[in-house]
């Protein structure tokens, strides 16, 4: 059995699009075959259960027993990749904790394979939170992820500060998620599916629905524009590598 | 799968080259056959096919997302009828950039709709070159060159490589002046034409303009079943 994986996806702050990066992920692995279940830190009503409560469950992170669901249950469960994604303001508090009851050493020894997707606000005050985060995060594979999914300007960052916060984290990559059109998210919000199922015009009982096709479309574009940049840091290879080489078998 | 409806867009990215000529006469076309035909207006000035085909036409635009789906929804709904698109040339890369983003051709397809483009042809590197895209952009879609003859008899066969042996130059024949007048003032309907002194038409040009309508109409019959064979070995394709 695969080695279990881990993804953090948080911010510093609200409001940057973590749950909407969540949700790609969740597609994205769902696409790959690759089985994958997620936690909703926002207690007690999550966002990402909305979109997506098959693979769903809503936890306390601060709670030692919820802390305990998480991770005493990795090995077992039969997905392979969990997401969680980390209320805002909880990113540097989550880490602590993880490094509280050993995670971060497991992840340390190459037990699990552990990821931080960091989301990025349109602020420069956001930055400060990956000085915080870099002493905990180790050997896990770091990702600061530009979201402009929302935004038409975005990161009017002075260059030489950004690289100083960037450079503290050893081996972090950059992604960047794009924009996509406002009528279009706010379609997908109101049908409250998987964006793969929007595209699909399915509703979230998998029945079919009505969608217009041009959000369809846009969605469709936009999501694959999303994956390649899963794809560029080669995501699937980082979390299931075995379930990469058995899809390589067959397809060659 | 067979096609039970299309959409046709007429397309060029040169201004006054007889699109507006061409949708018209299509959705004429159409409507002659019997069924509901819908004509979308995409042309800046806007109003033209509206002051022709009132009762036909939906002035449509696509500079921001509510048009787009007003346009592109309604044109993959499946209400059987036959859609017409007067693409004017200032929307031409917008649309076909929009319609390759979103996938218009596939979704068509998907709902058993045969999207075609009626490409008016002139000499010009812009259009050769636009024209070749339209080929690499759209495989799904019938691409069928039209050549507007009051341009002359040359019809670029050289620069406008035609996609399978069936195919040719769908040829808009030349209007005699004297029966243009009459054409390009509206009101006027090529369909209503029995009280022809409604118009005041002399009995020659009505006798000029039926024969005219008629080359029209039997170029447009046999696009129709390029259409239609087309499908057919698409269909032929997938069992095998």
């Amino acid at each position: 059995m695969a080695k279990p994986a881990v993804i953090l996806v948080g911010a510093d702050k609200g409001g940057v699009g973590k749950t909407t990066v969540a949700r790609t992920l969740l597609d994205y692995f769902g696409a790959h075959q690759t089985p994958a279940r997620a936690f909703d830190t926002e207690f007690p009503r999550g966002t990402l259960k909305r979109f997506h409560p098959d693979v769903t469950e809503v936890v306390n992170v601060t709670s030692v027993a919820d802390q305990m669901k998480i991770f005493d249950t990795l090995g077992g469960a039969d997905s392979s990749v969990t997401v969680i994604d980390v209320r805002a303001g909880l990113l540097s508090s989550t880490l602590q904790a993880l490094s509280d009851i050993g995670f971060i050493e497991s992840a340390k020894k190459g037990q699990i394979t552990f990821s931080v997707f960091h989301i990025l606000g349109p602020t420069i005050a956001s930055l400060n939170e990956i000085a915080e985060t870099a002493r905990f995060v180790g050997d896990a594979s770091y990702f600061l992820v530009k979201n402009r999914i929302n935004d038409t300007t975005f990161f009017e960052w002075d260059p030489p500060t950004y690289n100083s916060y960037f450079k503290q984290i050893k081996g972090a990559s950059e992604i960047s998620i794009p924009k996509l059109n406002e009528m279009a998210c706010e379609q997908v919000e109101v049908a409250s599916t998987p964006f793969v199922s929007f595209i699909a015009n399915k509703t979230a009982r998998d029945e079919p629905a009505n969608y217009s096709f041009v959000l369809r479309g846009y969605v469709r574009h936009w999501l694959g524009n999303v994956w390649s940049e899963y794809d560029r840091v080669k995501l699937i290879d980082l979390v299931s590598p075995k379930a990469e080489d058995s899809a390589r078998q067959a397809a060659s | 799968m067979s096609f039970r409806s299309s959409i046709t867009i007429v397309a060029s990215p040169r201004s006054r080259v007889g699109k507006t000529l061409l949708a018209r006469l299509l959705t004429e076309f159409y409507a002659q056959k019997g069924g509901a035909v819908a004509a979308f207006d995409l042309n800046a000035g806007g109003g033209t096919l509206a002051r022709f085909l009132p009762e036909h036409t939906i002035v449509s635009t696509i500079g921001d997302i509510k048009g787009q789906m007003a346009l592109f929804d309604r044109l993959i709904a499946e209400d059987g009828g036959a859609k017409v698109v007067d693409l004017g040339y200032e929307s031409f890369e917008s649309f076909f950039a929009l319609a390759q983003q979103i996938g218009f051709a596939e979704e068509a397809l998907k709902h058993a709709i045969a999207p075609a483009i009626l490409y008016v042809i002139t000499p010009d590197a812009t259009s050769v070159e636009a024209y070749r895209g339209l080929r690499r952009r759209f495989p799904q879609a019938v691409l069928a060159p039209v050549h507007n003859e009051i341009f002359g008899s040359a019809q670029h066969r050289d620069k406008y490589q035609l996609a399978g042996s069936g195919e040719t130059v769908v040829r808009l024949p030349a209007l005699a002046p004297g029966v243009r007048k009459f054409v390009e003032t509206p009101p006027f309907s090529f369909s209503h034409l029995q009280p022809a002194a409604a118009v005041d038409m002399p009995p020659e040009v009505n006798a000029e303009l039926q024969r005219w309508l008629r080359r029209a109409f039997r170029e447009f019959r046999e696009l129709d079943l390029r259409i239609l064979l087309a499908d057919l070995q698409s269909s032929i394709r997938l069992q095998s």
